[in-house]
């Protein structure tokens, strides 16, 4: 009979017996050798922290200190808690960035909780449960093919949710109006489109809409840009804003009805003056 | 037949002990009564623990003469080292059903129980139940209805509890719509929509021109809950700077994230002036001004769903002022 | 046959000096046994190949010890109210001596240690270091991330500025949309119905002693299983410990549909 085969954990014991062994016998002295490079790495450390702390005050600093200046990494401290704001933009800490994004990926009302508490729920079990799923003793990185795919996969998920939530931009009334003469000059706009302009800008159209690269295209809404250019009609834009799903059957946009025939017009001459950069 | 050591294994402590505890429990919940009770446990059984220990010292202590004795060598043989912990302990008497060291065991246990559970009480019920007792509830005096001209937006911003300062500062979308027949009276009718967001709660903004764009100022009403700001704006809807969630001016969920409609505050004119009250969650609302049909919930939190099979996801919410 | 010379001045006094500094020691010991324990950390074997990578984890603890210290600093001068606390934040920023470099350092190295972190995991993840029989160790390790980040969630609301507040508003509804027990969670955070002074002084309290206490304590956990256990080598290195010496022949090139002769593509 062939002699019994080791069981994985009886492979595993003589594994760790052998590195002891091995440590013991050819290992070298914590101190100094692996300590010095540990001492080098926290002096780069402590260095990079003291470096930062340094950048972000005399970026910010200047002839008239101002701790809302934002420097080169940012400002010392946003203005004053205001718990009744309505014109300010939350954004978390950079590494926060990924969920943050992550909630914006889930932008249907039924899959709220999946981005809140679902996948980050999914992700921390993944993680405490890896000793337990990858129980092969191979150590080799290019004998795991599986687990560094899951990796690579990984990081660049996080880098690209972190990347995309760091540059995630929202329409604020009180910021795009401040484009409006960019797009007087950029789009040779008419003095009497300029009403409709200020309206556009300030009436949420850049939550969905985008212009000359202003706006929100989260909920895929078309870019106006150069909407004059469909020659679509004073009237039919009026009828259309008033009322789009009665003109367009099935379009998701909102009525702007209650902004009046008046103020309509003046949107309506502001889109149809728009024939994209002159 | 025992010889006269020393004080004997005595159950005092232990009454003493319950004693401190109940007289500590009692603090928090009824100091009059239960904390004197649980003192007068306390005083009663230190006071016997304490003649016990002191027994000795009142009366003339007995002269024990030390045992003196060959040991055989089956006996020195029996004797297990000192060093084997629970084998070092004195064996039982053949026929003893109740050992000391089964005492003390037991009693250590106990007793340490006993402190766990005195320090835990206290401090776990200090730490988790105030979140959750004595909601306050509050009235915040918008200024005259006259303030808010017939089918107007204002954009409100207002201390709940100017007593609590700016942490209570809220805004809220109000719009009078004038006044509804209820039965044969007409009662006035407001539209007064919260701006916190009902995907995550962030600060929700009126699509819409405001201050200079539409040719309006803004005014500032004082009222007992000081300076309530009134910024007239024309909303052709809402929309949450967060995570890109819109509203129509309803309130109801046109795009993005939201889970329902956003909250509204319940309201009463009194003397003439629009008082809010506490806020409380709607689903949709079907219809306009004064002829909406809203679909009102129990506030909830934001994120929360409240109607559909997903509000089964949140079967207890915790006790609000409503 | 030698002859004793007698000591020279300086051979006495060196061995003056090294009695002056060993009898201390040599008192601690006998009454602590604590400088028997530093010895055998400082002296313990680690593998000879071990590589920079591994130099992650003892630049986490740096930066968490960098946080430690100016955190508590911090809390000289910090008031957590809100009525004061923004403005102890500028005081501190502005008119403290030194206080923005300590500041600054603190929230700066918010975001180095957790950095740092994930670095120190991947090189983990890289080496397969979380194998047999140190998978309690990634466990511990994974906890002192999560407490990491709630301390870097915590600490985020103190400042009290527009920033701190909406993203904690977010952050903690966030929590409340969870199943079940989400909106006691999230009432339990803000310290009743709405976010308050009494959030701020919880959410110090979580960020100043709490949550840095588990953490100090799983790092005790963590680094005794790192001494007990030892240290990976780099799984790549020809010298690494614990390897097993195995004349391998030469794997026989086949089609990609035949199997090996001894059964092989099985790791």
């Amino acid at each position: 009979m062939a002699e019994e085969k080791p069981t994985p954990l009886e492979l595993r014991r003589a594994g760790f017996a052998r590195y002891k062994k091995d440590v013991k016998e050819r290992g070298k002295s914590f101190y100094p050798f692996a300590m010095f490079e540990d001492t080098v790495m926290s002096l780069v450390v402590v260095a990079v922290i003291v470096g930062l702390a340094v950048l972000w005050k005399w970026t910010s600093y200047g002839p008239h200190h101002d701790g809302l200046h934002k420097g080169v990494i940012g400002p010392e401290y946003a203005p004053p808690a205001d718990p009744g704001t309505v014109s300010f933009v939350p954004r978390p800490d950079w590494y926060f960035y990924f969920l943050f994004y992550l909630l914006r990926i889930f932008k249907w009302p039924e899959s709220v909780f999946l981005g809140t508490i679902g996948v980050p729920t999914i992700a921390l079990i993944l993680l405490l449960a890896l000793p337990f799923m990858d129980v092969r003793l191979e150590r080799r990185p290019s004998r795991r093919p599986v687990a560094m795919v899951a990796a690579v996969l990984t990081i660049m998920s996080m880098a690209i949710l972190t990347w995309k939530g760091a540059t995630a931009k929202e329409a604020l009334a009180s910021e795009v109006i401040a484009d409006v003469p960019s797009w007087v000059k950029t789009e040779k706009l008419p003095a009497a489109a300029v009403p409709g302009a200020k309206l556009f800008a300030t009436a949420g159209c850049t939550a969905c809409h985008t212009y000359l690269g202003t706006g929100g295209s989260n909920l895929g809404a078309p870019d106006l840009t150069n909407i004059g250019t469909r020659n679509l009609g004073i009237s039919f834009q009026i009828r259309h804003l008033e009322c789009p799903s009665c003109v367009n059957p099935g379009s998701p946009m909102p009525k702007f009805a209650s902004l009046g025939t008046a103020r309509l017009r003046q949107l309506a001459i502001f889109l149809e003056s728009s024939k994209g950069k002159q | 037949m025992q010889e006269e050591h020393g004080p004997a294994p005595t159950i005092w402590p232990l009454g003493f002990a319950v004693g401190i505890a109940v007289a500590l429990v009692g603090l928090i919940v009824d100091p009059q009564w239960v904390a004197s009770a649980g003192a007068i446990i306390a005083i009663v059984f230190g006071y016997l623990w304490a003649r016990d220990a002191t027994s000795e010292m009142r009366r003339q202590a007995p002269v024990v003469q030390a045992e003196v004795r060959e040991m055989t060598p089956a006996e020195a043989a029996a004797i297990p080292p000192a060093a084997e912990g629970e084998a070092a302990m004195a064996r039982p008497e053949p026929g003893e059903r109740f050992p000391r060291s089964r005492f003390l065991e037991a009693s250590t246990l106990g007793l340490g129980g006993l402190i766990g559970g005195v320090i835990t009480v206290p401090v776990a019920g200090f730490a988790l139940l105030p979140s959750f007792l004595d909601q306050k509830s509050y009235r915040v005096d918008m200024g005259p209805v006259s303030a808010f001209p017939l089918g107007k937006w204002f954009i409100a911003t207002f201390m709940v509890d100017p007593k609590e300062g700016e942490t209570s500062r809220r805004t809220a979308f109000v719009r009078n719509n004038g006044f509804v027949a209820q039965g044969s009276k007409q009662v006035p009718s407001f539209t007064v929509i919260s701006n916190r967001c009902a995907h995550l709660g962030c600060p929700v903004q009126a699509n819409g021109p405001t201050g200079a764009i539409l040719g309006e100022k803004n005014e500032i009403e004082h009222t007992k809950n000081g300076e309530i700001l009134l910024r007239p704006v024309l909303p052709a809807g809402f929309g949450c700077p967060c995570h890109g969630g819109q509203y129509d001016t309803e309130g109801n969920r046109t795009a993005g994230p939201p889970v329902r409609a956003l909250d509204r505050y319940q309201f009463d004119i009194v003397n003439g002036h629009l008082v809010l009250l506490s806020t409380y969650s709607v689903s949709h609302v079907v219809g306009t001004g004064a002829q909406a049909k809203i679909y009102k919930y129990k506030l909830a939190g934001p994120g929360e769903h409240v109607d559909g099979p997903e509000q089964w996801f949140y079967p207890l919410n915790p006790p609000h002022h409503y | 046959m030698a002859i004793r010379r007698a000591p020279s001045k300086a051979q006495v006094r060196r061995e003056q000096m090294l009695a002056a500094v060993n009898y201390p020691l040599d008192w601690l010991e006998e009454r602590s046994g604590l400088v028997g324990g530093v010895r055998y950390f400082l002296f313990r074997k680690v593998p000879s190949d071990t590589n920079w990578m591994q130099t992650l984890g003892s630049a986490t603890l740096t930066a968490f010890i960098v946080q430690a210290l100016t955190g508590v600093i911090l809390a000289m001068y910090y008031k957590p109210s809100p009525h004061d606390a923004y403005a102890s934040i500028q005081n501190i920023t502005d008119h403290v001596t030194m206080g923005w470099l300590v500041r600054g350092m603190h929230k700066w190295g918010a975001s180095v240690f957790i950095i740092l972190l994930f670095l120190h995991m991947g090189r983990v993840f890289l080496f397969g270091a979380y194998k047999y029989p140190r998978e309690l160790n990634w466990i511990v390790g994974v906890l002192l991330l999560v407490l990491g980040l709630t301390e870097g969630f915590t600490g985020y609301l103190l400042p009290w500025d527009q920033t701190a507040y909406w993203a904690s508003v977010v952050g903690i509804n966030l929590n409340g949309t969870a199943p079940f027990l989400g909106p006691w969670l999230a009432q339990f955070l803000r310290g009743g119905q709405e976010i308050s002074g009494d959030t701020l002084s919880r959410f110090y309290s979580l960020h100043m002693l709490i949550i840095p206490g588990g953490i100090i304590a799983l790092i005790t956990l963590h680094l005794y299983l790192v001494i007990r256990l030892g240290v990976t080598s780099p799984p790549w290195s020809k010298e690494a410990a614990g390897r097993e010496v195995v004349e391998e022949p030469a794997p026989v090139r086949t089609g990609l549909t035949r199997p090996a002769p001894h059964g092989g593509g099985r790791d």
